[in-house]
């Protein structure tokens, strides 16, 4: 095999401690505006070596073969204080019949479509100033010292699109990351871009202090996003408690075995409950924080690049069940606002257990929209927010955050509005 | 670099053969370097070596690229080869030229060894208790235009960014630091220097109260503003700036430009990566928009000013900014303070963006001082500066400090999802009417 000089240099320099990945991907992408449009073709291949020479963890990235050597010498000159190494997987080999990598084909044209849409959508208010949709393929084959070989191929429709909302005087930017699992959904893009570029041209602010907050899909998933960190870092912030963390109607799972069956560690891919009816159960584990805390890894040895090594995140995290459904979640808003859009990104402060939200929504009485509302702010602390989620309904939607991460609307029962 | 421009200028020369059509091959190699810092130790190790080559073509506002993670002469084959392919053209023969060579780059770990000493030193003594991410960029560059000369060109970049445990009068508290600069012999007093104020006894902040006031963006920070009210939408062409067009939009005396010729700073380079060398754009003279950042596209027939960057080699260039700079006046701090009156002094700013449709900002600070009656008072926290960039504009006061000031914890810049580096220098900037709130 080409890479055994590899292998051995790497059995060599760290005897039964080491981990190489190798990464080959192609992808295609059309970015379009309405004057422009831009046509590019990737090919890559990635290296990535982890190893614990003298008991001391380094790593080392390259585009090729060759390269990788050369930063392994060099990763290795720098002293380093030692640390424990993972308990690497085993047992495994697929390696003799690694799958090809298709090229994949170019991605759809649907700047137009999108874009009239958009218009249509938002009644000529505003209109899709980028759409830009990739394609891609990727192999990745992991092994290591215990003679772990897995391989994983993905396929992968994503992009982004940025639409601007014109009213009078007033103008607003509206930009969309999405991640198409069954082919391009053009008319839910065109939804969301329409929303989040108009509702913000509306003048009136929140027009009460306190009341129900109603959350969109895209803006619980960002939420649950933002505070993915609670399930992965230790140790957890001092107001966190374990048995009360969130409303007992909420359960979140993370299950990524729809996408591939091993993580970016060769971890074998399944299906974690953290949070049970309101109770943290089970943190997010690479192999090394498995390590660390003693207990087994969950599977979640995340490669955001070849570039970096594997660290504990999320892979598919999301709400599970749901009894209600989004209507009658708006039928049983008495006084509250309904968070359509994020404005800015949510800040939340995980170690103060704070949260801060800008959003662009509607105000419900009585279980009626009433009107838009251009920019309102909620915020208050966490450990509050997460126990007064009084409905989880059963629209789930997953998003790119970058990692898919699934909700449903949501209602939290008592919110601090600005 | 691997690959002999002469034969990958022959083959990429049929692609920028029309009047108008712009056609180049764009070489990268880039080795990275990060040292991971834990109360005194180096806890990790990482070296990156990656590489690159594209090839596109752009006619009007037709553009087509094609990349492949290899920098040697069959890199640029594939390149072209697959560029070829996508405008329709027949494609170079599939027999690459000389294939990846067994090289052998000036591979010394010297710098990162003398790097580890000196931080080790500098964070014994500032800033025992931390957890840092050092980083040595060194990045070469070359780009090979259709019937032109091919140009190289190389930057070393140091960054420091993460947290450390600094003393308050009441007690410790965890403070924010980053830097970044090009990497010379005087850069590692510089960022000792840096650290050392960072590390300085302050009082508790009080919580930042929220409101329209007057600011003071002092210590360079006046620099992220401007990166963000005029870099932004006059690289990107928005008509939010563009129907201002030499309009007088603020005080005579502000004078604010783009000099990716200050090869000191963070976001300078020799020659923008379509080969043109750079040459500094103003963007406001004597308070009218005058200039703005272009590249051979935007140039037409003429000649680029050079702005056009990439991040990566993967990424077509983009128009962006590079160092902003602000001129300086005559103010001391004193006058300057004298002169806010009631307001806030602003040292530092963590981070900007822009709407480009609407012109509002937002700056993050992580904290400020209170000014009253022309003294400073009490320490507040951290909050947020908004404002709309039209009336921010025309809210500067005439009379900037005397001293300009690099904003070193200002480095990278993301847009349309490229992250390039960039800095700038400014002083103290009086500010009327901005919207200040708490933030988490």
């Amino acid at each position: 095999m080409r890479d055994e000089r590899l292998l051995e240099r790497l059995s060599r320099r760290a005897p039964g401690e080491w981990e190489l990945y190798v990464k080959t991907a192609e992808s295609r992408e059309l970015a379009s505006t309405a004057e422009s449009r831009s046509e590019r073709l990737r090919r890559e291949q990635g290296w990535a070596a982890r190893f614990w020479e003298g008991g001391a963890p380094r790593f080392a990235s390259a585009c090729g073969e060759a390269e990788l050597e050369r930063a392994l010498s060099r990763a290795a000159r720098t002293p380093t204080a030692p640390a424990e190494p993972p308990e690497w997987p085993g047992g495994r080999t697929a390696g003799q019949d690694t799958p090809a990598l298709k090229p994949p084909e170019p991605p759809p044209e649907l700047f137009e479509e999108v874009s009239r849409r958009v218009s249509a959508e938002s009644r000529g208010e505003a209109s899709l100033t980028e759409l830009t949709v990739r394609r891609g393929a990727s192999l990745e084959r992991i092994r290591n010292a215990r003679g772990l070989d897995v391989s994983i191929v993905t396929e992968r429709l994503d992009g982004f699109a940025c639409a601007a909302g014109r009213r009078g005087a007033r103008a607003c930017e509206a930009r969309a990351v999405f991640r198409w699992e069954d082919g391009p959904e053009a008319e839910a893009l065109a939804r969301r871009l329409a929303d989040r570029a108009t509702l913000p041209l509306a003048d009136r602010r929140a027009p009460f202090p306190i009341g129900e907050w109603l959350l969109d899909p895209s803006v619980a998933s960002a939420l649950l996003a933002a505070a993915a960190p609670l399930f992965t870092g230790f140790p957890l912030p001092a107001w966190v408690a374990r048995e009360r963390l969130f409303s007992p109607r909420v359960t979140i799972v993370d299950d990524a075995a729809a996408d591939a069956p091993w993580d970016g560690e060769g971890t074998p891919t399944r299906r974690v409950v953290v949070v049970e009816e309101g109770v943290f159960r089970t943190p997010l584990r690479d192999l090394r924080s498995a390590r660390r805390s003693g207990e087994e890894p969950t599977g979640h040895g995340v490669r955001p690049s070849y570039r970096t090594p594997p660290a504990p995140l999320p892979r598919r995290l999301f709400f599970e069940g749901g009894r209600e459904s989004p209507r009658e979640l708006l039928s049983s808003v008495r006084r509250g606002l309904f968070a359509s859009a994020l404005t800015a990104p949510a800040s939340l402060d995980l170690e103060a257990d704070r949260y801060d939200v800008e959003f662009t929504g509607v105000e419900v009485l009585a279980g009626r929209a009433q009107g838009p509302v251009g920019g309102a702010r909620a915020s208050g602390r966490l450990s509050e927010l997460f126990r007064r989620i009084s409905a989880v309904s059963t629209d789930r939607q997953f998003f790119p955050t970058p990692h898919m991460t699934g909700a449903p609307t949501l209602l939290i029962e008592r919110a601090a509005f600005e | 670099m691997d690959l002999d421009p002469s034969a990958v200028s022959r083959w990429i020369a049929p692609l920028g053969l029309r009047p108008g059509e712009i056609a180049e091959v764009f070489v990268e190699r880039r080795r990275e370097t990060h040292l991971f810092f834990r109360d005194g130790e180096v806890t990790e190790a990482r070296v990156g070596l990656s590489a690159g080559v594209s090839a596109r073509r752009r006619l009007g506002r037709e553009e087509r690229l094609a990349f492949v993670s290899r920098a040697d002469e069959g890199g640029a084959h594939e390149a072209v080869r697959a560029l070829s392919e996508m405008v329709g053209l027949s494609p170079l023969p599939a027999k690459p030229a000389r294939g990846r060579a067994a090289e052998e780059e000036e591979d010394s770990s010297a710098p990162v060894e003398r790097w580890r000493r000196r931080l080790a030193a500098a964070l014994a003594r500032h800033a025992p208790r931390h957890r840092f991410r050092w980083t040595l960029r060194e990045v070469t560059r070359q780009v090979i235009p259709a019937g032109a000369p091919a140009s190289s060109f190389s930057r070393r970049l140091v960054s420091l960014e993460g947290e450390f445990i600094a003393a308050s009068r009441r007690g410790d508290e965890p403070r924010g630091f980053s830097f970044h600069a090009p990497d010379s012999e005087a850069t590692a007093d510089e960022l000792k220097t840096a650290l050392a104020l960072a590390a300085v006894p302050r009082e508790r902040p009080t919580p930042c109260a929220g409101g329209e006031t007057d600011v003071v963006l002092a210590g360079g920070s006046a620099a992220v503003l401007f990166h963000e009210i005029l870099s932004h939408p006059l690289e990107s062409e928005a008509p939010l700036l563009s129907r201002w067009k030499e309009t007088r939009l603020s005080v005579s005396d502000l004078e604010v430009k783009d000099d990716p010729t200050r090869l000191d700073l963070f976001g300078g380079y020799e020659r923008d990566d379509e080969g043109t060398r750079p040459r500094a754009v103003k963007l406001l003279d004597a308070g009218r928009l005058a200039g703005s950042p272009g590249d051979r596209f935007r140039a037409g027939g003429g000649a680029s000013n050079g702005h056009a960057r990439r991040a990566e080699a993967s990424d077509p260039p983009l128009v962006r900014g590079s160092n902003l700079l602000v001129a300086a006046g005559q103010a001391t701090g004193e006058e300057m303070a004298r002169r806010l009156s009631d307001g806030l002094w602003i040292e530092e700013i963590a981070g900007g963006s822009v709407e480009l449709s609407s012109g509002q900002f937002r700056l993050r600070f992580p904290r400020a001082r209170r000014v009253r009656r022309g003294k400073m008072a009490e320490e507040t926290g951290a909050g947020i500066v908004l404002g709309e960039t039209i009336p921010a504009l025309r809210g500067v006061e005439s009379g900037m400090g005397r001293d300009v000031r690099v904003c070193r914890s200002l480095g990278w810049c993301a847009r349309a999802g490229q992250v390039v580096p960039v800095q700038g220098a400014a002083p103290d900037v009086l500010i009327r009417k901005l919207l200040v709130r708490s933030s988490t």
